[in-house]
């Protein structure tokens, strides 16, 4: 293999933006009265370049002889204090990403390896201890780290095939309590119940142990995030106490209950929840037929409405669709990364409803971002950081993906220092004959469209049901996920044609929960082989493949006779596209994986009876 | 409450070529819109069609009671959604919970208390909640967020009668359209309903020229925010005896500006309706004996975000011949010499590029035919397919457009290269070539098009060749970050066939969207390009002169430099996005939208 060559490119002083913005806010924020001069250089590692490619490379890819000077060495004065900063591995890096595409354009052979880093050059008396401080303030541990000064040997993966997936032996004969510290240990966002359920399970039905797979793929599916605990709980005994307003509130209730009993008559077991508060008056507007427009379907991606729009004189139907989500944990974390991927995750809702989303509303609540960041919590990033950093991400988001972000508003209380609210809600539309709903039959094929996996965000889903605490910040990293807007993009495109949409019978996206939840929940009996998921990176194990957030990636049913028609659209659309699972007789899922069935679990356990209807909304009426 | 505009002008809000309203409305772009409006997505034909999205929330009384918190919250989504020209009886809800984790049984009355004023708007209106999403782990350690619920509100209206916020004209009666509260502060659904209605009626015959909810802040908030816009003033009727209320919350009360001769008697006959005074064109507001200018007002208006969110760049130096360049006036457009009556238009699309539907929809629209081309990388044979098809597309076409977005999301460390890293494959380059200097062909960039250009020296040296140290450049913008805003940009030369139908001195209001705008090239080779009448267009101020004040030069561009040609005309860069305005957008800005630029591109050859 050829040799790793390396280079900084930094910007010339009049083009500087960035360098004398951070010097700025190291001064006001972080009171460095004694740093005089901040200077921000590109590092790249490239390796698989013959010298002529290089030095092509370096002229049209990794600088700009208008705007930048290129060094090969980097050699610091004595008053400069230098560190380098790059992305945890298995992070998707965009730099590296596009570095890399662009370099193939020139050299048309397989893509060279590339790894970017960041060094910041600090000119001025600066103590360590500051220093330190400064570091601390630019590296948030969960994304980023501190990278080596000197040239690593080798830019090629180091992994290890990884073992197969473990049986949990004994797990069948451990006791309440070992279960309780197995909980724990494996840090499970659901219950000890819901654990000894799964042991009764395996016991008395499958008449085996489970494998880690089953337990983690059960553990995402459960998890709040998914299934709404909350709002589903049973609210059997209400009291509401007695203050200033108890008249208003108690009159609320009665009138719910009131509604309660019109739409589900007086004589109803169904319980009171939060769910059917929230859903109640809509139930009888649907009931009274003063809900016209509702777009009723087996198939919910997001509140849908039918509505017609004149075109040119002449009136069709068309599907409204809008969606709200929110990233609050993940971008109270990793504010950049997590508001991203809040509004990528809200687009994908109504687009894997086939609906062109065109417009977003970002609501957002913050602490008072001007408080001095030594009063920042422990365990918190300083509320000026997490504001300018999602709003920073959100916006890249929605603006590389191409859609208008209508009204951005934020709301400022201290209440949010607790943690913030990252909202993203969006406008989607497409012709209704376009959007074809059909429930997958046994021999239908199931389609991975769209990004590949890594290990991004695994443990999302249960992540965010968690509650944050001073060690959230060091140990969640693997929860933190990057978007990669131009990949949705070009699903948006793809899913903009009719002719495509059409031979679309059920389309679900991969939120939180990954092939388990986004393939599992396409049909009732499935049978996926995580061997033909198209991997970032080599070294994945099954859990986690079948667990993996990654971003970008859509699940769509088709029939399979339509495969060949369907793979040539979206290579047309410079998309990858695999047949990844199919539709069984059988209500079971299952999933292989090097040939090893890792995963095999009754539909009817793997979806208990109270976890209803998770797709979006979750609300259905 | 401030402004927050420098955060809001970070997200693209105009692509798509249907944002009907923008979210700062007027010529000072500071009236906050009441939510977002855009036309229906079609591919093919006209719509006039458009959704609209607004939301409701209020943390203050979400945490002093969380029933009113959510019951006012959906209350204003429901108004905002009317003021912008909703139907009150078709809107359509989703809602967002947020609360704090439910640990003692004490906490689950939060989210039921909230529900339960959710509900009450829900049956009083008979407005559906189509979905909802919740979040319930709002807590870190003993600190929790406000119990909140955010209610956003949806319908689908005629985009023509779309109302914006800011106050039109001086003369104009302002009216204060209110809701009675009853006991426990719940607010009086049927007149709210007959309100809505009312205001919804009156929209639809035109009767309203502003509307705005009345939010936190109360009148008095809402007042000024609707005179700046426009820097117009308002009086309230004097004597005006309710001061004391100006600054109250007031939900579900309306503010409306009507024309200076309606009969107030007839338009809200039996409704609550309080003349609150007129719109004047003295940029000041006077309450009793208090008057506050505009100037005092927009400052303690926007600075509060500034250090965060900046909505102004820092100040750029102003060279002294600034004002002392020349315009360039061509005498007879040029014309290819060829008659072609549908011209071709290749557009390639490269990945992370986002503006080609509504460029090739300008280009259709102007008569001309276009070609949408994906570039496809995934693969060494891809990529060689790829050129290939390039080759023979643009072979093909008489004209190449390079449209916007962030071709490789601007990386690395840069845009357009990864355009101008394909363009530069020898057999493109000679397509190109063969297409500029053969077949007298036209090429256009915008946006991220044209950083492509730029980056290949098509502008302004009208070849592909290699960049030096002094070669033109556009870089990132001076503020830090992205700007999305409305601009004025004259036409200083018209040299360029892309600007046959304008005249030097015109000025249009053109949306930009862009990180990485600014140009820049030594003083020298700035002055030359004006000599040649090679710079097209200018950020200019309101009185039309160049100016390097941000915002009206929004990223600091040298000689507020917004576009340039190539030595004879027929290659374009520019930053503005001339396709992204059809009639019936942008409806809150003032001025010239319609730049023609795809018709005289067109004309050219014919």
């Amino acid at each position: 293999m050829s040799e790793i060559r390396r280079i900084y490119v930094e910007k010339k002083d009049a083009f500087a933006v960035e360098a004398k913005g951070l010097l700025a806010d190291l001064k006001n924020n972080l009171l460095m009265d004694g740093l005089e001069k901040v200077r921000v250089l590109a590092r790249y590692d490239v390796m698989g370049l013959t010298d002529e490619e290089f030095s092509q490379a370096l002229q049209l890819v990794l600088s700009e002889p208008p705007v930048d000077t290129v060094m090969e060495e980097l050699v610091p004065a004595a008053d400069e204090k230098v560190f380098a900063v790059e992305l945890l591995p298995g992070q998707y890096d965009q730099r590296e990403d596009f570095a890399a595409q662009c370099i193939q354009l020139i050299t048309q052979k397989e893509k060279p390896l590339v790894a970017a880093a960041k060094v910041f050059v600090f000119k001025g008396s600066l103590t360590d201890d500051e220093f330190e401080k400064v570091k601390k303030y630019l590296v948030n541990p969960i994304e980023a780290r501190e990278a080596a000064l000197d040239k690593p040997e080798t830019l090629e993966d180091t992994w290890e095939e990884p073992a197969d997936v473990e049986r949990m032996e004994g797990f069948l004969d451990l006791s309440e309590a070992d279960i309780a510290a197995m909980q724990k240990n494996l840090g499970l966002a659901m219950s000890v119940e819901d654990l000894l359920w799964i042991q009764k399970y395996f016991k008395e039905e499958e008449k085996r142990v489970p494998t880690i797979t089953e337990v983690r793929v059960l553990d995402t599916y459960w998890s709040d995030h998914c299934r709404h605990t909350t709002f589903m709980t049973n609210l059997d005994k209400v009291e509401i106490e007695p203050g200033y307003y108890t008249k208003p509130i108690e009159d609320a209730f009665k009138q719910y209950l009131a509604i309660r009993d019109k739409v589900y008559g007086k004589k109803t077991d169904r319980p009171i929840t939060l769910m059917d508060m929230a859903c109640i008056a809509t139930k009888k507007l649907k009931k009274e037929n003063k809900f016209p427009d509702n777009d009723d379907s087996e198939e919910i991606n997001a509140c849908s409405i039918v509505v017609p729009v004149e075109i040119d004189g002449k009136k069709e139907d068309w599907l409204v669709m809008f969606k709200n989500e929110t990233h609050n944990h993940p971008t109270e974390i990793e504010p950049f990364g997590g508001a991203a991927t809040c509004l990528g995750g809200a687009i994908r809702d109504p687009l894997s409803g086939r609906a062109y989303v065109y417009q977003a509303m970002r609501i957002t609540g913050a602490g008072d971002p001007r408080t001095p960041i030594e009063k920042t919590l422990a365990g918190k990033l300083p509320q000026r950081k997490l504001t300018i950093g999602a709003a920073a991400g959100y916006s890249s988001y929605g603006n590389q993906i191409g859609l208008a972000t209508g009204q951005v508003q934020e709301y400022y209380h201290d209440r949010f220092v607790a943690k913030r609210m990252e909202i993203g809600a969006v406008m989607g539309a497409a012709p209704k004959s376009a959007v074809i709903r059909e429930r997958p039959a046994a021999g239908d094929i199931i389609i991975l469209l769209g990004g590949r996996t890594g290990r991004d965000g695994i443990g999302g889903a249960t992540g965010s049901s968690k509650e944050h605490t001073v060690d959230s910040l060091s140990t969640c990293g693997a929860e933190v996920q990057k978007g990669n807007p131009p990949t949705e993009r070009k699903i948006q495109r793809l899913f903009r044609n009719p002719e495509v949409t059409v031979l679309i019978k059920r389309c679900n996206d991969f939120g939180a929960g990954g092939v388990s939840v986004a393939i599992g929940e396409l049909a009732e009996g499935l049978k996926i082989n995580l061997d033909k998921v198209t991997k970032k990176y080599a070294g994945l194990d099954g859990t986690e493949l079948a667990i993996s957030e990654s971003q970008e990636r859509m699940a769509v049913v088709i029939r399979k006779e339509d495969w060949e028609k369907f793979a040539k659209f979206a290579d047309e659309e410079n998309l990858e596209a695999t047949i990844v699972a199919e539709v069984t007789e059988e209500p079971r899922l299952v999933m292989y994986w090097r040939g090893d069935k890792i995963v095999d679990i009754s539909r009817e356990k793997y979806k208990p009876a109270e976890c209803v209807q998770r797709k979006r909304p979750e609300r259905t009426v | 409450m401030c402004s927050e505009k420098g955060l809001s002008e970070r997200f693209d809000s105009t692509i798509g070529r249907a944002t009907v309203e923008m979210p700062f409305g007027g010529k000072y772009q500071l009236t906050p819109a009441e939510g977002m409006v855009a036309q229906i997505p079609v591919l093919h034909g006209h719509t006039d069609a458009a959704s609209l999205m607004t939301h409701g929330y209020n943390p203050e009384v979400a945490c002093w009671s969380p029933f009113h918190g959510a019951m006012y919250a959906v209350t204003q989504s429901l108004v905002k959604a009317v003021a912008l020209g909703a139907n009150p009886d078709t809107i359509r809800l989703t809602l967002q919970e947020y609360f704090q984790g439910m640990r003692a049984k004490a906490d689950w009355g939060l989210p039921f208390a909230a529900l339960l004023g959710a509900n009450t708007v829900l049956n009083s209106m008979e407005v559906p909640a189509v979905g909802g999403k919740d979040s319930m782990s709002g807590s870190f350690m003993d600190l929790h967020v406000p119990p909140t619920l955010v209610s956003f509100a949806v319908n689908v209206i005629d985009g023509r009668k779309a109302v914006s916020s800011e106050f039109k004209e001086a003369g104009d009666k302002v009216v204060f359209l209110s809701t009675p509260l009853l006991d426990g502060d719940v607010l009086d659904f049927a007149i709210l309903r007959k309100n809505l209605r009312r205001v919804h009626q009156l929209i639809l015959e035109g009767k309203i020229k502003a509307a705005a909810a009345v939010e936190e802040g109360g009148i008095a908030a809402g007042i000024t925010k609707m005179t700046l816009g426009n820097a117009l003033g308002f009086r309230f009727v004097k004597p005006f005896p309710h001061t004391e209320s100006l600054f109250t919350l007031q939900p579900g009360g309306m503010l409306l500006e009507v024309a200076k001769d309606a009969d107030l008697e007839a338009l809200f006959g039996e409704l609550d309706c309080l003349p609150l005074g007129t719109v004047t064109d003295n940029a000041e507001i006077t309450v009793n004996d208090i008057t506050l200018a505009n100037a005092e007002l927009v400052k303690a208006y926007t600075e509060t975000l500034e250090p965060i969110f900046p909505a102004k760049a820092p100040e750029s130096e102003t060279p002294e011949d600034l004002l002392a360049q020349p315009l360039y006036k061509r005498e007879l457009p040029l014309t290819a010499p060829v008659n072609i009556a549908r011209p071709k238009v290749f557009i390639p699309v490269f990945p992370g590029q986002n503006c080609e539907y509504d460029t090739a929809r300008a280009f259709d629209l102007a008569g001309a035919e276009s070609k949408i081309f994906i570039i496809r990388n995934l693969t060494a044979q891809a990529i060689e397919e790829t050129i290939q098809a390039m080759v023979k597309g643009i072979q093909e076409s008489q004209i190449i457009m390079l449209p916007g977005g962030f071709s490789a999301g601007d990386e690395p460390d840069g845009s357009g290269k990864f355009i101008a890293t394909m363009f530069r494959n020898p057999r493109i380059t000679e397509a190109v070539n063969d297409l500029l200097q053969n077949r007298d062909g036209l090429m256009l960039g915008i946006c991220n098009g044209f950083q492509a250009l730029i980056k290949l020296g098509l502008v302004p040296y009208g070849e592909i060749r290699p960049l030096e140290e002094n070669s033109p450049t556009l870089t990132f913008n001076t503020i830090g970050r992205h700007v999305s805003q409305m601009v004025y940009t004259r036409i200083t030369s018209n040299k360029s066939p892309w600007l046959n139908m304008t005249e030097p001195g015109d000025v249009h209001a053109i949306a930009v969207s862009h990180g990485e705008g600014r140009f820049y090239a030594p003083a020298d080779t700035i002055r030359e390009l004006f000599r040649n009448g090679q710079v097209a267009t200018q950020y200019v101020d309101l009185k039309g002169n160049p100016t390097m004040a941000s915002p009206e030069n929004p990223n600091g561009s040298l000689y507020a430099i917004e576009g340039i040609t190539s030595p004879d005309g027929r290659i374009l860069g520019k930053m503005g996005h001339s396709e992204r305005y059809i009639p019936g957008l942008m409806e809150n800005i003032y001025g010239e939208k319609e730049q023609h630029i795809f018709e005289s591109g067109v004309k050219y050859f014919k």
